[in-house]
């Protein structure tokens, strides 16, 4: 491990991949987010299996807790891949020098947590009222 | 944080950036996030090892070796290593919610509170 003053002491070498080393620190930041979004899909996976298996039936729709559970793990897998994707292009950009490309992770995530929360709040009400 | 690319090429940094004198603590961060990320695993793998211990225990390897690789991450390797150990990530993320798709539907108290 090098250490040069400057912060200019590279996380990889210079020789792989087209386009310049960027700065290691943008390296570093560019994998702390890709970490993150990996937890966070982690999490939703974790939620999903526990809304899956833990919660108790609601009452006269037995399968409700798939409809609830199934689309979160999915959406878990589907943050998973998505969050390596842009690291991959954050990558690409900071080497070449380029702008980043813009996140559609964030408003992924928010359409489909909000989708999933209204089809947990139908489910409850249905369930209250006894449909079957 | 999202480094402004293009406009700031190695070197150019405002010297007022705490890391531009300290440039470990990037590397630091990074060495954090990625044992947060390998906890995210064990705590996955300890919540299943009472019902589905095979499971269990794999995610449990899986998490030592998440966290071995972030003590690696600090180190100077070359970029495809870099990618094929974030790459791990996502498909050991994927493999994980694929069993837990199966085990949610291996019907009720599979995984229970007992």
């Amino acid at each position: 491990m090098t250490d040069q003053p400057g912060g200019e002491d590279p996380a990889t070498t210079s020789t792989d991949g087209d386009g310049t080393e960027p700065d290691a620190r943008y390296t570093f930041a560019n994998e702390r987010t890709f970490l993150a979004w990996s937890r966070t899909s982690l999490a939703l996976v974790v939620g999903g299996l526990a809304i899956a298996q833990l919660l108790p039936p609601f009452p006269g729709i037995p399968w409700g807790r798939h409809v609830i559970g199934t689309p979160l793990i999915l959406l878990g897998c589907a943050v998973s891949v998505i969050s390596y994707l842009e690291w991959k292009a954050s990558q690409r950009a900071l080497r070449h020098g380029q702008p980043l490309p813009r996140s559609r992770l964030p408003q992924i995530l928010a359409i489909a947590i909000a989708v999933i929360g209204l089809i947990a709040a139908v489910l409850a009400l249905l369930s209250a009222v006894g449909v079957p | 944080m999202s480094p402004p690319a293009g406009t700031t090429p190695a070197g150019e940094e405002p010297p007022d950036d705490i890391e531009y004198a300290d440039p470990g603590l990037a590397r630091e961060r990074t060495e954090l996030a990625w044992t947060r990320t390998a906890i995210a695993f064990a705590a996955l793998g300890a919540a299943l090892l009472k019902s589905h211990p095979v499971v269990g225990l794999l995610i449990l390897v899986l998490s030592a070796v998440v966290w071995r690789l972030g003590r690696l991450s600090g180190t100077a390797v070359a970029g495809d290593v870099r990618e094929r150990r974030l790459l791990l990530i996502t498909v050991s993320t994927v493999g994980v919610s694929l069993v837990a798709l199966v085990l949610s539907f291996l019907g009720p108290g599979i995984v229970s509170l007992r």
